[in-house]
C-alpha cells in the first residue's frame, strides 16, 4: 500500500491562490487563498455560499476562472453530497475499482467495509442499499484510499449515530497518518474539538474563525 | 498503473455493471431487432435482400444501437455522481473515454451478431464472402463508438443530450456509415477488393477518431 507522507515529509501543501470562480455570470468564489495543513480543517458557511464549489475546485472537478490550484501528492480523495459509486456494482467492487485505479492494494476493502457495518451488505449491488448504507460505503474510501488530501462535503448527511462515531474514528486515523482533511459541514460541533483550522465562507469570501 | 491498464479497469467495471443490469444491451437488441423486422416488411422481401439495401438497414440499426448503449452507459455514471470519482483521478478522463470505448464496442458486437443472425434468417441473404463480411463488421463496430462516446462525454451536463448526441455525432459519422454499408454490400455480393478497401478506410476512421478523442477528452469534459 502507498505510504502517506506525514507533515514533515510532505514537501508542499495543497493550496488555492486568489481563486475566483464565475458560473453563469455569478461570482461564486472571490479571490480565495487557502493552504491546507495536515490536520482537520472545517469549512462552514450558509447554504449556497460556495462550499461545494470550493471543494470541487480543489478536487479538480470545477474550473477556476482566475487564480491557481496546487495539490501535491496526487489527486485528492473527494467525497461529495452523493455516494459517487456506480450502480450495478457492489460496494466491494466499487471500492476495489477506485483503490486499484490509484495503484493502492485493494485487498483490505472487505475489512474497511466491515468496520463500517457493511459486512453482510458488501456484495449486494449498491442500488439495493439504503441511503445511509451507500453513504457508509462511500466514506469507507477514507480507509481504502489513504491519500494526502481528503475533501469531505457534508459527510454527516444520512448517517446514524453509530456511523458518526465510525466517521470520527476514520478521520482521527487519517489525522494520525498526517493527512490533510478539509470538511464542509453544518454539524461543526461533531468535530470542532479535533479541528486545527476553521474557516467561514460567506458571499464568496473566506475568513479564518 | 499504466494508461492501458486504467482503460481496461474502466472497461471491466462497465461490463460488470452492464452484466448485472443489461439495460443498454436489452434496449439495443430490442431496437435493432424491431428495426430490421420493420424495414424488411416495409421494403418487401425482394428489395430488402438486395446487398446495398440489407447492408444499409443493418448499419443504420447498429448506429442507433450504439447511441442507445452509450447514452445508457453514461446515464448510469451520472446517477449518484459516480463519474466524478473517476474524473478526479490522474488519467481518469482518458481512461473513462478509452474504457467506455472498449466496453461499448463489446456490447455492440453482441448486438451486431444478433442483428446479423436475424437479418440472415429474415431476409434469406446470400453471403458470398463470409470472412470479408466479418472483417467489415468488426471494423465497423470499432469505427462508430469513438465519435459517439466523445459527443456523449462532451454533452454530459446538457439536459437534452439524448437528442443532442445524434445531432452532433451522425453528421460526423456519415463517412463511416457509408464505408460500413459499401463494405458489407461488397462482401455480400462477392467483391473482395472493394470489401478490403472499405475495411481499410474503416480501420483508419477507428484509429483517427480514437486518437482524436483521447486528445480532446481531458479538456472537453466539465
Amino acid at each position: 500500500m502507498r505510504r502517506v507522507p506525514n507533515e514533515a515529509s510532505l514537501p508542499e501543501r495543497a493550496s488555492l491562490n486568489s481563486a475566483t470562480v464565475v458560473l453563469d455570470e455569478r461570482t461564486i468564489l472571490r479571490g480565495i487563498s487557502l493552504e491546507l495543513a495536515p490536520g482537520l480543517t472545517l469549512l462552514r458557511g450558509p447554504n449556497g455560499a460556495g462550499k461545494t464549489t470550493l471543494l470541487r475546485v480543489l478536487a479538480g472537478l470545477a474550473p477556476l476562472s482566475r487564480g491557481r490550484r496546487h495539490v501535491p501528492g496526487g489527486p485528492p480523495l473527494y467525497i461529495g453530497h452523493r455516494p459517487m459509486l456506480l450502480r450495478g456494482l457492489t460496494a466491494r467492487e466499487n471500492l476495489a475499482f477506485l483503490a486499484a485505479f490509484r495503484g493502492h492494494v485493494a485487498s483490505d476493502v472487505a475489512g474497511a467495509l466491515r468496520k463500517w457495518g457493511l459486512g453482510g451488505e458488501m456484495d449486494r449491488p449498491i442500488e439495493r442499499l439504503s441511503a445511509g448504507q451507500r453513504r457508509r460505503a462511500s466514506l469507507a474510501r477514507i480507509e481504502t484510499e489513504p491519500v494526502p488530501v481528503v475533501l469531505l462535503d457534508e459527510p454527516f448527511a444520512d448517517l446514524d449515530s453509530d456511523a458518526i462515531v465510525r466517521l470520527r474514528a476514520a478521520i482521527n486515523t487519517a489525522l494520525v497518518r498526517g493527512q490533510a482533511v478539509l470538511m464542509a459541514t453544518h454539524l461543526h460541533h461533531e468535530l470542532d474539538q479535533d479541528a486545527t483550522h476553521r474557516y467561514l465562507l460567506e458571499d464568496g469570501t473566506l475568513r479564518e474563525i | 498503473m499504466n494508461p492501458l491498464d486504467r482503460a481496461l479497469l474502466v472497461a471491466a467495471r462497465e461490463l460488470a455493471a452492464e452484466r448485472r443490469h443489461p439495460d443498454g444491451l436489452v434496449a439495443a437488441l430490442t431496437f435493432t431487432g424491431l428495426l430490421v423486422l420493420m424495414e424488411s416488411l416495409a421494403f418487401g422481401p425482394g428489395q430488402a435482400r438486395q446487398p446495398g439495401v440489407a447492408s444499409a438497414l443493418f448499419w443504420i440499426a447498429i448506429l442507433f444501437a450504439a447511441t442507445l448503449v452509450a447514452t445508457r452507459s453514461f446515464d448510469r455514471e451520472l446517477e449518484d455522481d459516480a463519474i466524478d470519482a473517476v474524473l478526479v483521478l490522474d488519467g481518469g478522463r482518458e481512461a473513462l473515454y478509452a474504457g467506455k470505448l472498449v466496453a461499448i464496442s463489446v456490447v455492440l458486437a453482441i448486438v451486431a451478431l444478433a442483428a446479423a443472425a436475424l437479418s440472415l434468417v429474415l431476409l434469406d441473404l446470400d453471403v458470398a464472402l463470409a470472412g470479408h463480411l466479418v472483417l467489415v463488421g468488426a471494423l465497423g463496430i470499432l469505427a462508430l463508438p469513438p465519435v459517439i462516446v466523445l459527443t456523449t462525454l462532451v454533452s454530459l451536463r446538457v439536459r437534452a443530450r439524448v437528442a443532442l448526441v445524434p445531432i452532433l455525432s451522425f453528421p460526423i459519422l456519415m463517412p463511416q456509415l457509408i464505408a460500413c454499408t459499401q463494405g458489407a454490400a461488397a462482401a455480400l455480393s462477392g467483391d473482395a477488393s472493394a470489401a478490403l478497401g472499405w475495411s481499410g478506410i474503416l480501420a483508419a476512421f477507428a484509429l483517427v477518431y480514437g486518437v482524436l478523442g483521447l486528445t480532446i477528452v481531458p479538456a472537453a469534459i466539465e
